[in-house]
């Protein structure tokens, strides 16, 4: 078989002949041709089964509203289902496999389900699959989904990349049929910036499937013309294979471009992109929908919509058949029979519903007016038809046209309702656009050239003039107002076989009558309980149909109906387009610190904290896991000397004359006086009272400050600092800037921290306890003049430092202080000891600040100073949060040391029930303290500051386990402070 | 003669590719300090940042060049950058002393890694990770905007018709880089 349906003319490049397969079967065809084009050219009707029936089908449509021809393109992990083959390019070595079948396609083993159909009507799964409930996951879904679906996915990663990007406009024009292409050429002749986008890889729309002329010469050569204008202009972008899928906020449409599909190889690039458009106006020229008529086995391969047998036949030179009849009920269809005829095509017969003449002579044919298709006859294609009448006419193609339905669908997705027009029997754009939107064309419900041509060209015009462009003056293009005359006609009622409605989902006339008379009656119950518009083509051929049946069912008008909410995307968008870039190691960005390639050298074994990596313990020699490491930092730290890089933490330059005034307003603690040189621990509620960050803050110079946020909160903070700033007390001179790149910062904790600095901070600055006390701060030199700034505050709970240098240093800085601390036995310490010792230490960190915790649950209520004004303060002193009895910040042991204590325990009092009545409060931190030899924790339990020494049981139902706690203070080592002090 | 010395390590240091017509490099020894207006001295800063460099500080949004070869970029009503060469950690101490205290000053260097993108199809690349206009008509040369790029802070300023200065946050340095050179990639 080659090519035997191929006829002359159309718009393909017949000096390239390529070869491409349909399951393993080798076939031609030529550059410009679809898979479906060329299927068509090689004589395969049948092409796929449909979802639930399994019923044989074959190309319905040329567009992407293809509901049936579905197929696996590619082979391997390229493999991609469910790809229209109406839209899909042919290239040379194409590969495609039919899907959901079992067996050989011709000879489905699952078509038995056909013959099952009469218990499968809408609603069978939920009404049958009831019991035993326990089945319905395990065996009835796995069952029913291997059994109806659509194809499968390899299983492998998607070996191809895919990209996004961001374009700007004055004028995006959506569609390039006619309207679009006139509404291009108006805005770009008059200098607007305008993007063009069109699904087809050959813009013109229907131009290049029809015969209609405009400006003297064939649609298809006047769209080429205008293509070739445009494209030569610098203020157009021209994007053809690219579907504008959503219109979103402000002007802000969603497209995709396909950039490599119709290639054998990406050749590395991206397969697809995902573009984001911002436009400042918009004309949607979407064009319209051509919509079948139900009739007994209306889904035979072989019948197929009218528009779509005239573009195979115009646009492809291919001919869905050698004996046509067409069924209509409105004059375009007639012009199916015409191209048909015209192409020396047999047309055997017209059937048109409307009693009146024929709109066109068709030589051959026989007209049958005010008649039906009562059935057809084929299984694996249509071999006749049987008119309402019984006469039965021998055909190979059944053209069906049934009118046409404007795209609406993007003018709805900011929940526009469609408007009913009587005259043209459909749903026109109506409501409320998306701002910035105008329709034109055919999806405006201008149905004839030379309306939509003339309409492009207003849109345009109106919406350039609306941003203040002047128009051009230019000739219009001109064509003639082809007869569109039609009626509302969406079933034959005397089809006493299964008439199909949907057929991506196997829903037919009586399942919408089935679903009314069952109750669900709302279109959108409708929808759902038949599945009736769902999948891949989102009901762009049965829609409408389905509805009007419907409205007639119920007694009902259309438009009192109303139509389902067309929701984005408008065609599908792979995942892999929506992923974007964002795979693997590249899902997000990461941070790392300024020593992070030291500690890569040196042991460092990384967490992610936010978009950090943090090194979270430096393993060394024969530690055979994390305990080793951490038990070791720490013993080492507190028995020595330790460092940490805490560049993490939040950095915020505050500068200005008001910039005290402002910390005491952002504090809930008292901030106006401190002194210059110190530094002060402070904790910031939200307005709510609760406590949401904690941190250090240190007076550098007069009017200059530098806070330090948590790592977690260090955005959040600075946020609501520059809220504060701007819109709260906008009369402060207070400035902010964020520094958390710009510093290497570095904890030096242990007994031997000050040891170790004074041989890195340069002879001249006095590091002793008097000069350089607990809460000091201050710049110095390091390192024979380096500016750094050194603060003397403790996270551990040991004597201990924080230095700072430029963060071009930072890694240098890592190597030089463990290259110090060296005489000293000092270690670099990760994350993990730096927990270890702060809950050893009874510091709260997030764990604690969670976002339900008070300063008072902190035990700091008198920190929270009620003589000032600053955020938070008032509502912390609601009366529920300042109950005696409410949760206090505690230390816990286990009663038997051997035990390990389990964060998220539950503190349940001895003897009473654990159940959430009797919930004490909570563990919130545990870790393995190796200074005193067994596991502790940190803690809110109801009163707990009155009950030291009491015994409660931490219980863990996810765990399943119980222990006995002693609560005691949160300060488990140096109590008294008096390390940090030395 | 201090026992220790430490070395700098810019993150991008000595980064120099070549992509077809496109040259992706780090500037280098790039000093940033920002200069903000205190509230009711505006006037006076403006004028001691006239005095200093020569040159007006500019609107927001824009760029001006000092004889001198040093930058100013006005980030917000009362802030902006000045951007030269120097290779020593003292910036912040220069431009202080330059302002003569008329404005607050904190070094941004080491904030800031930075990346020049120059070359005919420069905009190509920038149009999948920039969401700004950067037509001539959105984006003329001697701009600065702040916008998002692949979820990082950035800084983007066009220096000539097509060359780009962007500056991101130095810690994710690695990760603009990546983003950038896909971008870069993904069009050449």
């Amino acid at each position: 078989m080659s090519q035997s349906n191929r006829i002359n003319g159309g718009l393909i490049d017949r000096s390239q002949t390529w070869d491409f397969t349909f399951n393993g079967k080798k076939m031609q065809g030529h550059p410009g041709d679809t898979l479906a084009s060329a299927l068509i050219a090689n004589g395969q009707k049948l092409v796929g089964r449909s979802f639930k029936y399994h019923r044989p089908r074959g190309i319905f449509t040329a567009g992407s509203e293809e509901p049936n021809a579905l197929v696996q393109l590619r082979a391997g992990a390229h493999q991609e289902p469910n790809t229209r083959a109406t839209v899909a390019e042919l290239f040379d070595g194409l590969t495609a496999t039919s899907q959901n079948h079992r067996g050989p396609l011709e000879y489905d083993f699952m078509a038995v389900t056909d013959f099952l159909s009469p218990f499968l009507s809408a609603g069978f799964y939920y009404k049958t699959f009831m019991w035993p409930k326990a089945f319905w996951e395990k065996i009835y879904e796995p069952i029913i989904r291997s059994s109806a679906g659509l194809g499968s996915l390899s299983m492998k990663e998607d070996p191809d990349s895919y990209d996004k990007g961001f374009l700007h406009c004055d004028l995006l024009v959506i569609g390039a049929g006619p309207s679009g292409l006139s509404a291009a050429l108006t805005a770009a002749r008059s200098g607007a910036r305008v993007i063009l986008a069109d699904e087809d890889f050959r813009p013109g729309g229907r131009l290049n499937s029809e015969t209609l002329e405009v400006d003297g010469m064939s649609g298809s050569d006047w769209a080429a013309h205008t293509v070739a204008e445009l494209s030569a202009m610098d203020n157009v972008r021209l994007m053809t294979r690219t579907t504008v899928y959503g219109a979103y906020d402000h002007g802000t449409y969603g497209a995709l471009e396909k950039c490599t599909d119709h290639l054998a190889s990406s050749g590395g690039k991206p397969r697809q992109i995902l573009w984001r458009i911002y436009s400042k106006r918009a004309v949607l020229a979407a064009g319209a929908t051509e919509r079948p008529i139900a009739f007994g086995n209306n889904d035979r391969p072989g019948v197929m919509m009218a528009s779509a047998v005239r573009t195979y036949v115009n646009r492809f030179g291919a001919t869905p058949g050698q004996q046509v009849a067409v069924f209509t009920n409105n004059d375009d269809g007639w012009r199916t029979a015409k191209d048909l005829a015209d192409k020396g095509v047999e047309v055997n017969a017209v059937i048109d519903t409307r009693n009146q003449p024929p709109v066109i002579e068709i030589p051959g044919a026989r007209y049958h007016r005010d008649a039906k298709v009562r059935d057809t006859i084929g299984r694996k294609g249509i071999k006749a038809i049987t008119l309402a009448d019984d006469q039965v006419i021998p055909v190979d193609c059944l053209a069906v046209s049934g009118g046409w339905n404007p795209n609406v669908h993007l003018t709805c997705h900011q929940r526009g309702r469609p408007e009913w027009r009587d005259d043209i029997n459909a749903f026109v754009p109506g409501g409320v656009l998306p701002v910035g939107m105008t329709v034109a064309g055919a999806a405006n419900g201008q149905l004839s050239l030379a309306s939509a041509l003339q309409e492009g060209h207003d849109q345009a015009a109106a919406q350039l003039k609306d941003i203040g462009i002047k128009v051009a003056k230019a000739k219009l293009p001109q064509a003639e107002d082809e007869a569109r005359e039609s009626v509302a006609f969406w079933h034959v009622k005397e089809s006493d076989k299964r008439a199909w409605v949907d057929l991506q989902n196997d829903v037919t006339v009586k399942d919408v009558k089935l679903a009314n008379h069952e109750g669900f009656r709302s279109v959108e119950l409708l929808k759902r309980y038949t599945t009736m518009g769902m999948a891949t083509d989102q009901g762009k051929t049965s829609n409408i149909s389905g509805l009007a049946i419907l409205a007639e069912e119920a007694g009902k008008t259309i438009p009192e109906v109303g139509t389902t909410i067309f929701r984005p995307p408008y065609t599908p968008v792979p995942m892999g387009a929506l992923g974007g870039r964002a795979r693997g190691k590249d899902f997000r960005p990461y941070r790392l610190t300024p020593s992070h390639k030291w500690a890569e050298a040196n042991g460092g074994s990384f967490v992610t904290v936010g978009n950090w990596m943090r090194a979270e313990w430096y393993t060394r020699g024969n530690e055979k896991g994390w305990r080793d490491s951490v038990d070791r930092e720490v013993q080492m730290t507190r028995n020595s000397v330790g460092i940490c890089d805490v560049t993490t933490l939040g950095k915020i330059d505050v500068q200005g004359k008001d910039a005290a005034a402002f910390l005491n307003k952002v504090y809930a603690n008292g901030f106006a006086k401190l002194d210059v040189g110190k530094v002060r621990y402070g904790i910031m509620l939200r307005e709510d009272g609760i406590c949401y960050d904690d941190g250090t803050t240190a007076r550098m110079s007069e009017n200059h400050y530098v806070m330090t946020t948590t790592t977690a909160n260090a955005v959040l903070v600075f946020r609501r600092m520059e809220f504060a700033r701007q819109c709260l007390w906008p009369n402060m001179d207070v400035h902010l800037i964020s520094t958390t790149d710009g510093w290497a910062q570095f904890a030096v904790a242990g007994p031997n921290a000050r040891n170790l600095l004074r041989k890195v901070v340069d002879d001249e600055h006095d590091m002793s306890n008097e000069a350089f006390p607990f809460m000091a701060c201050g710049e110095v030199t390091i390192c024979g003049g380096m500016p750094a700034r050194l603060f003397r505050i403790s996270f551990s709970g040991e004597l201990a430092y924080e230095i700072a240098v430029p963060a071009r240093y930072g890694n240098s800085m890592m190597s030089v202080l463990n290259e110090a601390g060296a005489e000293f036995d000092a270690c670099p310490y990760g994350t993990e000891a730096l927990g270890v010792m702060r809950i050893e230490k009874g510091h709260a960190a997030g764990n604690e600040l969670n976002g339900q915790t008070t300063a008072h649950n902190l035990g700091m209520g008198r920190m929270v100073s009620q003589k000032k004004e600053c955020i938070g303060n008032v509502l912390s002193q609601r009366p529920e949060l300042v109950r005696d009895d409410a949760i206090k910040l505690m230390g816990f042991k286990p009663v038997n040391p051997e035990t390990k204590l389990i964060a998220g325990s539950h503190f349940i009092n001895k003897g009473a029930e654990a159940n959430m009545d009797n919930d004490q409060g909570w563990m919130t931190s545990v870790a393995y303290s190796p200074i005193l030899g067994h596991s502790i924790g940190l803690g809110f339990i109801k009163s707990g500051d009155t009950r030291k020494g009491e015994i409660v049981r931490a219980v863990s139902p996810l765990h399943g386990t119980e222990m006995e706690v002693e609560i005691c203070s949160a300060h488990f080592i140096d109590p008294e402070g008096e390390r940090l002090r030395a | 003669m201090p026992e220790f010395t430490l070395t700098a390590e810019p993150p991008l240091m000595g980064l120099n590719e070549t992509f077809g017509d496109m040259v992706l490099r780090a500037p280098a020894d790039m000093a940033i300090v920002s200069i903000a207006l205190p509230l009711g001295g505006e006037e006076a800063a403006l004028k001691a940042i006239k005095a200093a460099y020569g040159v007006a500080m500019p609107e927001v949004g824009q760029m001006a060049t000092s004889k001198g070869g040093e930058t100013l970029m006005r980030m917000s009503m009362d802030q902006g950058f000045v951007v030269f060469t120097h290779p020593t950690p003292d910036a912040n101490a220069i431009v202080n002393a330059k302002l003569k205290g008329k404005a607050y000053t904190t070094d941004q260097t080491d904030v800031w890694c930075a990346l020049e993108l120059s070359g005919a199809t420069s905009r190509d690349a920038l149009e999948r990770i920039c969401p700004l206009d950067l037509h001539d008509a959105g984006f003329a040369v001697g701009e600065a905007k702040r916008t998002m790029m692949e979820h990082l802070g950035t800084i983007i300023a066009r220096t000539d018709t097509d060359t780009w200065l962007l500056m991101s946050g130095s810690s994710s340095a690695g990760s603009f880089l990546h983003a950038i050179e896909t971008s870069i990639k993904n069009v050449s």
